[in-house]
């Protein structure tokens, strides 16, 4: 009698104490059987179960996820497997599980009622969570990576305010996913203004202010969303609206405390940029903004390389340059060019009996009137001390001789730099080529003739004009 | 009909397919968040002898192009209202009815607020036009209960057969054990999923509701957790003229839990 072994269980012992839950419901998922572990797992009492839904023992997030997905999918398919959701326990603790259920239907497919399977996951549960952390953390470093390696070598590649402009525009928009986006950089007294496509006139006007503020404040402007903008101005809100934009973005491109801009972003729906979003916008302005500090270096050395830092005007090396371009250019069209060499009369006492800084003050005020004396198309240089050169393509003689008199006038109106009496005239040597079939000139013969000139000027009493012909 | 190329292109992005009666009035069955056209297998035939049906995939999801999901233009609504009224246009489509599901019913919103042009009538299937509670109105969900449902997308849609299932199940033999949800029914790429419920669950389009000028239905069902029926009049009551009617089919999608009585309520409606 005492020796029987365990007795055969009973289906209904195979049921309720079954290492799974397991319960039945209607079609609508409305709790119609569970079993003990079931209720044991979750601390709700069987009664308690039945006529609930199944989805309200489901935390939020989950209820979503079966209304969306879990019952579309049971009732099309006939079947779901391992659906990961949490019930709620009655202690309020969420427990992990996986579900694998089946639909029972009539023979015309209606649903009758579902049979469902709950395993706990407790165990797997937060290793997995820390597989989607630790996957969705190492996603998001490689986009934002490629992002960066992307925009750097787009940027790399540009060489103009336009160019730079368009590579941080598109790549922001990348970057956050914005619907729109524009920049202004300020280019010296140039402002270029890169919007997309179809970026409504209104809505620039609007964000204007915006942008201009931001750039003041070297701050970021985040506008999340369409009370956010009303809070700001209630035509900036209408005019989102109007474009089908909800938030906006204004980040500064600034360098080293030196802004040069904005890059604006437009979003369709209400936005916040989180931190990782944020940061990837300000790395890609500020990669931007050290970009546009190089190519602003790179032109500034161009620049000086080419230009007497005195007078602004080219120097020696950029008059040679284009002297002799002027010269073959002549050649090949069969016109003139003429060569007008200036030396100052009078500038060595100036320098010798008030000191270099007023020489310097006379030299680039003299370099200004040069540059308003001659015509449009010449070229006005400072050759080296108290010499100028101007080249004046396609001008024969009287014109060479009338722009030669016109310099030599307007050198000597009194200086505003010096006082009376001190003040200067010049000796102007002009040399006129005119290309002969199978003959040419060099640019240094063409100098050396012009500075001749200039010093036959000198000999015969200064302040005068001595032409020669190549 | 003729369509022209680019009328094709929109055609295979959407994966559009058209049944029914060619006479008959257009209608238009758009799918909601976390499925496909399938979605509409249970109603659609029941409008094939008197309309022209209609039925597509938004891009990323079913048979679409998951190759143009560009996600600054998916960021917003509105690139899926584009899609829409590309499609109207794709078919020369005109007073069109436009079914919208659950997240469709606001693309639907949006397409006919920008463009009413080919619009008959418009009918919300379970509509919210803001999931998160806010000052002096209740969603029914909390940004937690978002980033939530986004923890239950990646879990569900780990990839566990290629990686990390034989490891972890020790069953290296069967990986269909990880296959779990993306089988046949409801497609959703899984890289998609995730952007496109952040954009469904954390739009706000209370302001386009009062631009809405075509008759409109909205639709309530009973017990919607997704869709409350303080919601649904709150939709109800902001778009000028519409109707309402309120279903005895319980949960999210009517069009599985009672297509008879949807089919209907649709109908009498356009009646």
């Amino acid at each position: 009698m005492t020796d029987e072994g365990p007795a055969t269980p009973s289906y209904e012992d195979l049921f309720e104490r079954a290492p799974i839950g397991y319960l039945l419901t209607t079609g609508d998922g409305t709790i119609t059987r569970v079993n003990d572990t079931f209720a044991k797992w979750t601390g709700h009492s069987a009664d308690a179960l039945v006529g609930r839904s199944f989805r309200d023992l489901l935390t939020a997030g989950g209820q979503l996820f079966y209304e969306t997905r879990y019952t579309s999918v049971l009732t099309l398919s006939g079947e779901v497997r391992e659906v990961a959701l949490s019930v709620v326990c009655a202690d309020g603790r969420e427990l992990p599980v996986l579900v694998n259920a089946l639909a029972d239907r009539d023979a015309n497919g209606n649903l009758l009622g579902v049979r469902a399977a709950v395993f706990d996951v407790t165990g797997r549960h937060d290793y997995e969570r820390q597989l989607v952390v630790a996957r969705r953390a190492a996603e998001s470093a490689a986009v934002r990576l490629r992002v960066l390696q992307d925009a750097s070598s787009a940027f790399g590649a540009t060489t103009s305010a336009d160019d730079l402009a368009r590579a941080l525009r598109d790549s922001v928009r990348l970057a956050l996913d914005a619907r729109q986006s524009a920049v202004v950089l300020l280019d010296g007294s140039n402002v270029v203004r890169l919007g997309d496509d179809g970026l409504r006139e209104e809505l620039w006007e609007e964000v204007q202010p915006l942008a201009l503020e931001s750039m003041v404040r070297g701050e970021s402007i985040m506008l999340g969303n369409l009370d956010a903008a009303s809070a700001r101005s209630s035509q900036l809100a209408e005019a989102l609206h109007l474009s089908r934009l909800e938030a906006l973005a204004i980040s500064p491109i600034a360098d080293e405390g030196v802004c040069f801009g904005v890059v604006i972003s437009f979003f369709g729906r209400t936005r916040t940029l989180g931190e990782q979003s944020s940061g990837l916008l300000a790395a890609l302005a500020r990669q931007a903004a050290q970009t546009f500090s190089r190519m602003r270096l790179q032109r500034e050395l161009e620049h000086r390389a080419l230009h007497d830092q005195l007078t602004g005007l080219p120097n020696r090396k950029s008059l040679q340059e284009r002297l002799a371009s002027a010269i073959t250019i002549a050649d090949r069209r069969h016109r003139t060019v003429a060569l007008i060499f200036i030396d100052l009369d009078g500038f060595k006492i100036i320098n010798d009996d008030l000191g270099h800084r007023a020489g310097d003050a006379v030299l680039a005020e003299i370099g200004e009137r040069l540059g308003s004396a001659v015509r449009g198309t010449d070229t006005v240089a400072r050759y080296g001390g108290d010499e100028f050169v101007v080249v004046c393509e396609d001008a024969d003689e009287a014109e060479a001789m009338q722009v030669a008199e016109r310099l030599r006038l307007s050198i000597g109106v009194p200086l505003s730099s010096v006082p009376a009496p001190y003040g200067v005239t010049a000796s102007i040597g002009v040399a006129l080529w005119t290309p002969h079939d199978g003959s040419s000139v060099t640019a240094d013969a063409a100098l050396r003739a012009a500075d001749e000139a200039m010093y036959q000027a000198k000999r015969e009493g200064r302040d005068r004009i001595r032409l020669v012909e190549l | 009909m003729t369509i022209s190329t680019a009328g094709a292109d929109v055609l295979r992005r959407n994966n559009v397919t058209v049944s029914g009666n060619p006479e008959g009035r257009p209608v238009v069955f758009a799918h909601g968040f976390g499925c496909s056209q399938e979605m509409w297998n249970l109603v659609a035939p029941r409008f094939e002898r008197d309309y022209r049906v209609v039925l597509f995939d938004s891009v990323g999801a079913g048979g679409s192009d998951s190759t143009a999901y560009d996600r600054a233009k998916y960021d917003s609504l509105h690139g899926y209202a584009d899609d829409v009224l590309e499609i109207l246009e794709a078919l020369s489509l005109e007073d069109a009815v436009f079914v919208g599901h659950s997240v469709s019913a606001m693309v639907g919103v949006l397409a006919a607020g920008h463009d009413p042009s080919r619009f008959g009538a418009l009918v919300l299937v379970g509509p919210s036009p803001r999931y998160i509670d806010d000052a002096g109105y209740r969603g029914g969900f909390s940004q937690p209960d978002i980033e939530a449902l986004l923890d239950a997308l990646d879990q569900n849609y780990f990839d566990w057969s290629t990686s990390m299932a034989p490891l972890i199940m020790g069953n290296p033999d069967r990986p269909e054990l990880g296959a779990a949800l993306t089988e046949s029914f409801c497609e959703v790429d899984p890289a998609i999923a995730g952007h496109h419920a952040r954009v469904t669950f954390l739009s706000d389009n209370r302001r386009d509701l009062a631009r809405v000028s075509v008759p409109t239905l909205v639709v309530q069902c009973s017990d919607d957790v997704i869709a409350p029926v303080e919601v649904g009049r709150y939709v109800h009551e902001a778009i000028p003229g519409s109707s309402f009617v309120q279903l005895a089919a319980t949960g999210h999608c009517p069009n599985l839990s009672g297509p008879d009585e949807l089919t209907d309520a649709i109908e009498s409606f356009l009646r």
